[in-house]
């Protein structure tokens, strides 16, 4: 079995197998590295493990990066969790904190999961590991949903490198919130259909997102935008399963990414030299860093 | 392409960046595979992205570590400066500043080596052993080329490099041998300058041939160079 090359071949494959995405997921593995499903599950498994390790240690961390320029936000988040202004549910509030422990972890130059990049590692621990938490799915199922954001993320880096150097934030943000809507919803049972309506929805909504960071760190903007990805991945899951309709097919709207990556200008890709990257603010602190 | 679930989920790894702090670790391992000879002296010439940004995505301290051997994951990558030090080894950065064709994230990697005769490359300064390697997003990285030869090194299965000079039957004789260890090939490519001239062949193979296999190979009339290379690690 290979991998497969669109979308509309997963499902095709889905719908005749009447299996699900992270089953589709596991085959092709099992066809391409030769390697039982126990062996597979557990490599899953351990890269779970590691991310919840990750959040535990960064959502209790204050330390500061070594730049200076993140650290201590999630543990801000958990706090407000319990403040009587907080209108977010917990599972909300722990999708922001784990998103952004993800990321300050990764500033701190601590041991991470990328997922599919270390810039957007924050979405696919968040939602899975909040749902977990707050809305008690399986821990052991949650494999299933990362072999789903995984498929996802492969088809994906078939048509466009996953880096914001090659083509911007979208690529790696974009494709993680996607991966991880995704994820959240073959964790929660969902329909093929409606797995890949979901990263649809998400991707749409991050289409053309610049990489801009301030003194090319991955710090500002990327440790706030990591705080909402999985968040936003979460409400495109929950439009999904509702039903919602992404109408362009997930398909095109990965080519479509991939043509906006190539069009985007090469100093909105990771270069530091234009977007947020390019404010007096940090122009001020970039020449100070790096002096 | 994307073989595996894993090139996407993963790898565990040491922030800030999968392209510019593991990509560079693992393009320093791959370069340590091929250089086989410990490190004197590395030039790293840095290109685009990686010359605008290397300092504050541990690309620096991550191409070092990878020379060193270190993983992915390794925690000293941060002390990565020092323990070149200690391995006695002096480096160097130079950003790039200027219009080139190569991919946003490139490295040349110039080396000088111990134990290298005089006038084989990484012999001294004026003739280093050369490496051009890019990373190309989530760790991903490949190399394309090491001295003079075109090569697509990817490090993601064991992998047999020959230099040879091109004649009529190089593959028959070294597929011949690939066989009698009863290791599968993955994928096989043959490159050369031109009609007799070196020849490059790269396989991939499901197995890391075993160094018996490989000094058989090297017995070959014409083979000049073998380069026996396992996958990167986790």
């Amino acid at each position: 079995m290979k991998p497969f090359d669109s979308f509309d071949a997963l499902l095709a494959h889905c719908e005749k197998e009447n299996c699900t995405i992270s089953q589709a997921a596991f085959a092709v593995e099992k066809a391409q590295s030769g390697r039982e499903q126990s062996e597979i599950e557990a490599n899953l498994d351990a890269l779970m493990a590691q991310m919840r390790q990750t959040i535990e240690s960064g959502i209790a961390s204050d330390e500061k990066s070594m730049s200076g320029l993140s650290g201590g936000d999630a543990k801000k988040i958990m706090a407000f969790l319990n403040m009587d202004q907080c209108f977010l549910p917990p599972v909300t509030m722990r999708m922001i904190a784990y998103g952004l422990a993800t990321l300050e972890e990764n500033s701190r130059m601590k041991k991470i999961v990328a997922c599919p990049t270390a810039g957007g590692s924050g979405s696919v621990p968040a939602l899975l590991i909040a749902l977990e938490h707050e809305h008690k799915t399986n821990p052991d199922k949650s494999k299933f949903g990362l072999a789903t954001a995984g498929i996802i993320g492969q088809i994906v880096a078939q048509r466009m490198h996953l880096s914001g150097a090659a083509a911007g934030c979208q690529a790696e943000v974009g494709v993680a919130s996607g991966m991880a809507a995704a994820a959240a919803v073959e964790t929660l049972g969902g329909a093929p259909q409606q797995v890949l309506e979901a990263a649809a929805i998400s991707m749409q909504n991050l289409m053309g997102l610049v990489c801009d960071p301030v003194a090319g760190l991955v710090e500002v903007p990327c440790v706030v935008r990591n705080g909402i990805s999985g968040v936003q991945a979460g409400v495109a899951a929950t439009m999904a399963m509702a039903g919602v309709n992404s109408f362009i097919p997930l398909d095109e709207v990965v080519d479509a990414m991939a043509e906006v990556g190539r069009m985007m200008n090469p100093r909105l890709k990771e270069s530091a030299e234009g977007g947020l990257a390019q404010t007096p603010t940090a122009v001020e602190f970039t020449n100070k860093f790096f002096k | 392409m994307s073989g595996s679930l894993f090139d996407i989920i993963g790898p565990i790894m040491i922030g800030p960046s999968s392209s510019h702090t593991a990509g560079a670790v693992r393009l320093g391992n791959l370069v340590r595979q091929i250089a086989q000879n410990p490190v004197q002296e590395a030039k790293f010439i840095l290109y685009n992205s990686f010359a605008k940004t290397y300092q504050g995505h541990g690309t620096d301290r991550g191409l070092l570590a990878g020379l060193l051997g270190l993983t992915v994951h390794d925690d000293q990558i941060r002390d990565a400066f020092e323990l070149a030090r200690k391995a006695g080894f002096t480096y160097k950065f130079s950003p790039f500043d200027g219009p080139n064709a190569y991919s946003p994230n490139t490295v040349k990697f110039q080396l000088v080596l111990h134990n290298v005769k005089k006038g084989e490359p990484g012999s001294n300064k004026e003739n280093p052993f050369t490496i051009v390697g890019h990373s190309i997003g989530g760790g991903r990285v490949y190399l394309s080329k090491i001295n003079d030869y075109n090569v697509s090194l990817k490090g993601e299965s064991p992998t047999l490099l020959l230099f040879y000079t091109d004649q009529p039957g190089m593959i028959w004789q070294v597929t011949k041998i690939i066989a009698s260890y009863n290791i599968n090939i993955a994928s096989l490519q043959c490159t050369r300058e031109q009609r007799g001239g070196t020849a490059c062949m790269t396989i991939l193979l499901d197995e890391l041939l075993p160094e018996a296999g490989v000094k058989e190979v090297q017995q070959i009339p014409g083979m000049t160079h073998t380069l026996n290379m396992d996958k990167l690690p986790e």
